[in-house]
């Protein structure tokens, strides 16, 4: 196991209590790696917003005309 | 030879109002075909049929007494086994609720009931609503009526099953990355997931609150709209519930398709699609054409974005729902069901609310480069030939079975991100006698133009009245 999968099920186990239940668990715990690149790729293209309802209010911005 | 199971839901519900039939004619019509198919496909876990002998006389009292109990009036139905009736089984496919008795009844099971529709039973399901698949460790695994050792498609694997075996003219599924639209293609019959907020989730077991949707599968188009009708709508019980007023979804259903701009993607959804199912997508375009359409391909926009922040939303959200069972009865989960929720707890917070801040400005550009250029998207539903159960068995497979299995719903996933309402119409079939599906995309709250582009569709083809091999002899 690498250093990352060991952190992943620490940090799993430190903060949920959960152990890793079987061997599609850990390999897609692993996988956590591309999230974090595929976060990292998307670093700077796109502004914050800090409205909470930014999404419902999007819905009727974009939303079909009647 | 045609049967009272094989009427669309309109036509069963159209007759029984008439007098033409009877609500317990089409119940055993129904149940004929559960008996003998349901041992090859196992999409029905539970039934009730004494309790629906007394709604479905009920119902054929009150035609006799010249009253209409609404739409649906007398139409027998079995859904997801996820929809809370209050007192009845919901197992939600899973051994951890294979007891559970809700003291709560779902809004849309009671929109439902209001017009005149009642339950017979219990469909099966990935458990949890966690697969795109069908596969089911407690229940068995869902068959694929038009060939068994496929898959049906999931997480509403015995909605699409059900309605293609002809047990049922209307299954509600639920749509959290694809498992209405995925069901319906692969089965062949017709899913529509609206958009996110159209529909009450009240009463509905929760799998990701920010992209769970609830929509019906059935044999037309047309019978989606009748459905939707009925349970769209705001709703106190479910504070997300949007407040946009609800349209008559069959009005929207004239076939006249003369200007409309359909995008196709040109990269994306069909990297890796297999040729016949590209194929019958191209097929599927020239009879919109027939209608007037008009065709244009072109990159969408953020696809990037939309798959790393969906994929976040979903697996976070679904994480803590499971906690408790997770740290307590891991084992009862199939391993694909705990195995892919496992890695949802060590994602940062931060990153979970930085996808969700993200959702609205994502929505608003996509929206308006893409709709700048298109009325509705069009793609394969799932852009390669179906895999067999065996392929995609996550529990039983080699490293590496993951991809083929996650690869199911990469076409439908996008919209649940966005929120926008899709569509699933059958259009072909594949080497193996497998359903194609096609996916109509739109603007958000714009059921009516999907629905009309799937009604003019369904009105040139007939891929959506095929029947199933094993039913054809089992009538």
């Amino acid at each position: 196991m690498g250093a990352f999968e060991t952190s992943v099920k620490s940090t799993i186990a430190r903060w949920f209590g959960i152990a890793a239940p079987n061997e599609p668990a850990k390999r897609l715990a692993a996988e956590l790696a591309g999230t974090i690149l595929a976060f990292e790729a998307l670093r700077g293209t796109l502004a914050f917003e800090d409205e909470p309802s930014s999404f419902e209010s999007a819905l009727q911005a974009t939303k079909e005309p009647a | 030879m045609a049967g009272l199971a094989d009427l669309t839901l309109i036509q069963a519900a159209d007759r029984v109002a008439s007098g033409e039939t009877t609500s317990l004619e089409l119940l055993r019509a129904c149940w004929a075909n559960l008996d003998a198919v349901n041992p090859q496909v196992n999409a029905m876990i539970w039934q009730d049929r004494e309790d629906a002998e007394v709604k479905a006389r009920a119902a054929d009292e009150a035609v006799r007494t010249k009253q209409r109990l609404g739409p649906l009036h007398g139409v027998p139905m079995a859904h997801k086994d996820m929809y809370y009736q209050a007192g009845k089984l919901s197992t939600c496919g899973s051994a951890l609720r294979k007891d559970f008795r809700p003291a709560i009844t779902a809004t849309v099971i009671g929109r439902l009931s209001a017009a005149g529709a009642f339950t017979f039973g219990g469909l099966n399901m990935a458990e949890f609503a966690q697969n795109p698949t069908g596969h089911n460790k407690t229940f068995g695994d869902c068959h694929n009526p038009w060939n068994p050792p496929y898959i049906t498609g999931g997480s509403s694997s015995g909605s699409g099953a059900s309605v293609a075996a002809r047990f049922n003219y209307m299954a509600l599924g639920s749509d959290t990355g694809g498992s209405i639209r995925l069901p319906a293609s692969a089965c062949g019959v017709t899913g529509l997931k609206p958009t996110q907020t159209r529909v009450s989730r009240y009463g509905v077991m929760p799998l990701s609150f920010s992209h769970d949707n609830v929509g019906p599968v059935a044999r037309t188009a047309r019978d989606c709209a009748r459905v939707l009708t009925a349970i769209a709508g705001h709703d106190p019980l479910d504070p997300t519930s949007a407040r946009e007023p609800v349209p008559d979804y069959e009005s929207f259903m004239d076939g006249d398709l003369r200007g409309l701009r359909i995008g196709v993607p040109a990269i994306g959804f069909l990297d890796g699609a297999d040729a016949p199912v590209v194929a019958a997508m191209e097929a599927a375009l020239l009879v919109l054409i027939g209608r007037g359409a008009v065709v244009t391909r072109f990159d969408l926009p953020l696809m990037d974005a939309i798959a790393a922040y969906g994929g976040i939303v979903s697996r976070a959200e679904a994480a803590p729902i499971h906690a408790e069972w997770m740290r307590s009865d891991p084992q009862a989960y199939g391993a694909h069901i705990s195995g892919r929720m496992y890695p949802g707890y060590a994602i940062p917070a931060a990153y979970y609310i930085e996808a969700l801040s993200r959702r609205g400005p994502v929505l608003r550009a996509f929206a308006a480069e893409v709709f700048a250029k298109a009325d509705v998207l069009v793609t394969p539903t799932i852009r390669t030939c179906l895999p067999t159960l065996a392929e995609t068995d996550i529990d039983r497979g080699p490293p590496g079975t993951e991809t083929k299995f996650m690869a199911v719903s990469a076409n439908t996933r996008p919209f649940n991100y966005l929120g926008l309402p899709a569509i699933s119409v059958p259009c072909g079939f594949d080497p193996n006698g497998c359903p194609i599906g096609l996916q109509i995309a739109g603007r958000p709250f714009g059921e009516g133009r999907i629905l009309k582009v799937a009604g003019a569709y369904q009105s040139d083809t007939d891929w959506h009245w095929a029947k199933p091999p094993m039913v054809r002899t089992a009538a």
